[in-house]
Order: structure tokens, then C-alpha cells, then sequence
């Protein structure tokens, strides 16, 4: 049994059209369920655990990035699997291989099912990356450390990729969410007057790491939502979560 | 031979250490490492290892093989091959089954080419543990 989840954004009328046809795709696949509607009243946490009550087994998220991220670290200990319906561009669901809107109906009713990797920092999962935009970062791994050298670097833990546009790294394997491992990638900043250029970047993959710094306590936000203070420690959590992806996912 | 090897630098590189980037300790990895910053400690790979030319390294290595463009000072013990490019400056002892070095590379230590094998290396390891 299906629960669709529509984030409270697509509320919007600009989304009807988008949702109707996303509805009727659905029922034409006979894949249709449950579906609910978030607002400001209704959590996401609540939806969930009470469709799992009612034999929910496929909770599908409608939504954007964001939303994906909110619901992994609510399903992730849950025995349930994941589909996305993106309706604006996503990055996590090109790398899943979902195609945006309408036609991620069809990926979804073909049921290609893989077990992907979490990242973890304190009891919360994320799919996509952890940032820290501030080179005082230590990244301690077991025997070694690591720090930047450079004025302006990102620091970013990445599960799912670190650079959607730069497809070579999943062509390589240097970063695929199947493989047990995160990866630590530091990429200098180079800003010039009209813009930002990130030169060669440092890729480390790790089971295990510390984040300390070196002065005062830095900032980690992960997927972009939830905000964190050093010092903290990242595992990976791997196969941790089923996830409906695409024959065009790019690992 | 002693041209970039474009086959070896992103293709199936499992670390790469930039220039923007210190790494301080006993680093042991399993797959291909890229050193194009700086390394102080100990650095160890079952793999290849390629040191770039902008890379400064205060280390004792040990590699499956090595491609050597920066600065190394520290002993080298590899088990295949070593490739000391022009631009290198080793400050130690190489030891490898065979040694590639092109004019104008430095090397102050000793070369030994009776190879580095496995099972040394890693006895070598557990009995440091």
C-alpha cells in the first residue's frame, strides 16, 4: 500500500495542474493510495507512523530536495520504502535516476528497488551531504587529521555526490551511496570579482570521522535544514534505507 | 614515461589529497591516493601512489607502486615500481623492484632494488600495532 506525502509547499495553485496530472498518471498505473497533504497542522512524523498502522509498506515524498531529506530521517528506522515525485529540478533524484514531475510516476510503478547508505550526526540521518563553511574544521579520522590550508574552503560530507554537474565522479565510482563509506571532500574557494571558483578538491572516504576545530565551536548544517555545533561525530549508516530509484540513477 | 599519467590521476583514485589540504598522522589507505598537498607522519597504501609536483611530504611511504613529481623527505618502500620525475627532491632511502628516475630529479639517500615484498610490509605493520 502507497502513502503520498505532499509537502505543504505545493498548497500553492501554481501546483494544481502539476498534481492533477501527477494523480491521474498514477491511477492509470494503478499505483494510487493514501494521500495527505501537509499544512501546518499535520507533521510529517504523525503521517507517517499512522499509515504504517494502517499496512502502509511504500511511503512516496511529493516535493523537492528538502522534503526528501525531511522524510529520511523520519522512515530510515522505519521498514518501509521510499519513493520521490519531484516537482521542481532535484538533485537528489537525478542522482536517483527519478525524472522530475509527471514521469517520475512511471519510475515509481517499475519498482526498482536499491538499498542506499545514510549518513548520521547525532541520531539524525541525512541522504544528501553535511556542510561546514568554515576552514577552522578538523576532520579526525582514526589515526590521522585533516585540515585546510586555504582561506575559503567548503567542507562537505557526502553521501549521495559531491557535485551533480561533475558526472565523471560517478562514472569513476568515486562516489557512489551503495559502497558502506562517506566521503569527506574539501574544495578551496577562489572568489573572483564576478565570481566563485572551486579549485582541486580533496576527496576522502570514511566509515567514521570526528569534527572538531580549531577555535571556536563551527556550524555543520545537514541537507540543508538541520544545524549542528562541534564537536560531533559522523558514521555512516550503510543500506540503511530502500529507495525506489530509476535505470538512469548515475551510480 | 615521465608525462602526466592521466590514466592514474582521477581514475579510480579513492583519496586525493589537495593542495589546500594537511594531513597530520599515520594515514593508511587501500585504494589509489593523490598527494597534491602536504603530509606529515606516516603514509601508507596497498595501492598506487602519486605525489604531485606542488606536494610536500614529511613522511615514511609505503605503496604498491609510486609516481613521484614533489617533495618527499622520508623513506620510500615500495613493493613494484617507483617513478622519480624531474621535478622530485627525496630526502631518504628508496627501496622497489625497479626505479624510473629522470634527469633532474634529486634523490639524497640510499637505492635499494631488491623490492619490497607484501608480506614484509605487512608484518612490518601488525608488529607496529
Amino acid at each position: 500500500m502507497y502513502l503520498y506525502i505532499y509537502d505543504t509547499f505545493l498548497s500553492d495553485k501554481k501546483y494544481y495542474s502539476l498534481l492533477n496530472k501527477i494523480e491521474n498518471r498514477l491511477a492509470d498505473l494503478e499505483i494510487k493510495g493514501k494521500v495527505c497533504r501537509l499544512n501546518i497542522l499535520k507533521n510529517m512524523k504523525e503521517v507517517v507512523e499512522d499509515g504504517i498502522k494502517q499496512g502502509v509498506d511504500t511511503v512516496v515524498a511529493v516535493g523537492n530536495d528538502l522534503t526528501f531529506s525531511k522524510i529520511v530521517n523520519i522512515i530510515a528506522e522505519l521498514n518501509v520504502t521510499l519513493g520521490i515525485i519531484p516537482v521542481t529540478k532535484s538533485k537528489i533524484a537525478e542522482i536517483l535516476g527519478v525524472p522530475e514531475g509527471e514521469a517520475a510516476c512511471d519510475t515509481l510503478a517499475q519498482r526498482l528497488i536499491q538499498k542506499i547508505d545514510l549518513g548520521k550526526i547525532s541520531n539524525q540521518y541525512f541522504i544528501d551531504s553535511a556542510t561546514i563553511d568554515d576552514t577552522n574544521v578538523i576532520l579526525s579520522f582514526d589515526k590521522f587529521q585533516i585540515s585546510s590550508i586555504a582561506k575559503n574552503a567548503l567542507v562537505t560530507i557526502c553521501n549521495l555526490g559531491f557535485l551533480a554537474d561533475n558526472q565523471s565522479i560517478y562514472k569513476e565510482r568515486l562516489s557512489v551511496p551503495t559502497d558502506g563509506l562517506l566521503e569527506a571532500v574539501i574544495a578551496p574557494i577562489k572568489a573572483t570579482l564576478f565570481s566563485k571558483k572551486i579549485k582541486q578538491q580533496s576527496i576522502f572516504p570514511f566509515t567514521k570521522i570526528k569534527l572538531d576545530s580549531k577555535a571556536e565551536p563551527v556550524t555543520v548544517t545537514i541537507d540543508q535544514q538541520a544545524v549542528f555545533k562541534t564537536p560531533l561525530e559522523v558514521t555512516v549508516a550503510p543500506k540503511k534505507l530502500k529507495v525506489v530509484v530509476g535505470s538512469k540513477r548515475l551510480f | 614515461m615521465f608525462k602526466d599519467e592521466p590514466g592514474k590521476q582521477i581514475k579510480n583514485a579513492e583519496t586525493i589529497i589537495g593542495p589546500s589540504v594537511k594531513v597530520e598522522g599515520d594515514f593508511v589507505g587501500d585504494g589509489n591516493v593523490i598527494v597534491e598537498g602536504i603530509v606529515v607522519g606516516n603514509l601508507k597504501t596497498k595501492n598506487h601512489l602519486t605525489i604531485g609536483a606542488e606536494a610536500k611530504v614529511n613522511a615514511e611511504i609505503e605503496a604498491n607502486s609510486a609516481y613521484i613529481s614533489g617533495e618527499v623527505t622520508g623513506n620510500l618502500t615500495v613493493v613494484g615500481d617507483v617513478e622519480l620525475t624531474a621535478s622530485a627532491r627525496i630526502k631518504g632511502d628508496i627501496s622497489a623492484s625497479s626505479i624510473a628516475i629522470e634527469r633532474g630529479a634529486q634523490v639524497n639517500g640510499r637505492l635499494n632494488m631488491n623490492g619490497a615484498k607484501k608480506p614484509e610490509l605487512t608484518e612490518k605493520h601488525e608488529n607496529k600495532k
